[in-house]
């Protein structure tokens, strides 16, 4: 199967959620699964979309960060000395909820990724509960705040601790997952150290995405071609910024 | 009176939709039905329109969330929300056990009901659940 790739690249935080849902939007329509990696051109924290703007007060480290609200679920995740990734997915039926099989084989292919880096880790349903570090709450809408304080069974876990969290959104006949992998610890959010600080391995953004491209190509069996962005995409994608992960009415509506 | 899933429309999207005439006006009830209910396995949220919006067939009206998953929700049908269940979004739990009830999320009165003949009856709707598995 062909698919696009969009190589790694930095974004503002609203220009990368932006992108995100023009490939959604692309892919609903072409049906073509496409990967993007990227990073963020500052420190951001990312609310999930059903999070309270307020409970950023309750997080003091990265009170100074830049902000935007995903279109995803999930916790606020602090994005820096990390990898993000997107994967838009063409289904010919959506029905509402988690697609668990694409968390699933995202992930393994993370595991895989990794796994060539010398780097151990593991689904976290995978684990006994004793062995995860820092899980404060397990009660539904009383999460911790950061998504990598709180435990699904698909985030993955090195030495104990959660390096590894995805999120995603339906629309009629796709769906984006998009997550995180960190790599270094930030010094906004202190107490969740990355993959480089668990293990002796030294790992590089750039290193990790060419691996994770050949290791998704493998476990989804399809073959990625290079998809520079194109004027329509640019054109979408600048629209979405501007009318909505760009506006305060978008990013602090809860 | 408990409301009969046997008698309720389905959309493709699984809401159901139970319509009445109230006062010359048809007014379409909405839900989720069991089966999207089961398959969305752990809502933790859901957004409510506002009373007053116009909806279209077809189109969102309202998100819910789980397992980290956001997804719309479609009307089944063209009108004006007159109304909507605003206990549900805190009491989502309930949902599984009581879905053509408790679990109604709003009432639409409808302006257009020239899309209501390609709505589903639950032998249809049951038909599309086994076949999506």
């Amino acid at each position: 199967m062909q698919a696009r790739l969009i190589e790694l690249a930095a974004g503002g935080p609203a220009e990368n959620m932006a992108i995100d849902q023009a490939l959604l939007e692309s892919v609903d329509r072409d049906a073509v699964p496409t990967l993007r990696f990227y990073t963020w051109s500052e420190p951001t924290v990312s609310l999930g979309y059903f999070q309270k703007a307020s409970d950023r007060l309750a997080h003091s480290p990265s009170e100074n960060c830049a902000f935007v609200r995903r279109a995803t679920g999930g916790g606020a995740i602090v994005h820096h000395n990390e990898l993000t990734y997107s994967l838009g997915w063409p289904l010919e039926y959506v029905p509402a909820g988690a697609k668990s099989e694409l968390y699933q084989q995202t992930h393994q292919a993370i595991i895989e990724s990794l796994g060539r880096f010398g780097v151990s880790a593991t689904r976290y349903a995978d684990l006994g509960p004793q062995a995860v570090q820092s899980v404060t709450s397990n009660e539904k809408r009383c999460d911790p705040f950061l998504c990598f304080q709180r435990r699904t069974d698909e985030d993955l876990v090195v030495a104990g601790y959660k390096v590894v969290g995805s999120a995603q959104r339906t629309s009629r006949k796709a769906v984006l997952q998009h997550g995180s992998i960190l790599l270094d610890v930030s010094p906004h959010a202190p107490e969740l150290p990355g993959v480089v600080n668990l293990t002796p391995q030294s790992i590089t953004v750039q290193e990790l995405a060419e691996v994770l491209t050949m290791t998704i190509e493998h476990v989804f069996g399809m073959k990625f071609d290079v998809f520079s962005i194109d004027e329509e995409f640019n054109r979408r994608a600048k629209q979405i910024r501007l009318t909505r992960f760009g506006q305060s009415e978008w990013n602090e509506k809860r | 009176m408990a409301r009969d899933p046997e008698k309720l429309l389905y959309a493709e999207s699984h809401e159901w939709c139970d319509v009445a005439e109230e006062g010359g006006e048809k007014i379409a009830t909405i839900g989720i039905s069991a089966f999207a209910i089961q398959q969305l396995n752990d809502l933790v949220y859901m957004d409510l329109p506002e009373v007053g919006k116009a909806v279209t067939a077809g189109e969102e009206f309202g998100e819910v969330e789980s397992v980290k998953a956001v997804s719309p929700l479609y009307s089944p049908v063209t009108g004006e929300v007159v109304e909507v269940h605003s206990e549900l979004p805190d009491s989502l739990d309930k949902l599984n056990e009581d879905p053509y009830d408790f679990g109604w999320v709003m009432k639409v009165k409808i302006s257009d009901d020239s899309n209501l003949s390609s709505l589903m009856d639950a032998a249809a709707y049951k038909k599309q659940c086994a076949e999506s598995g």
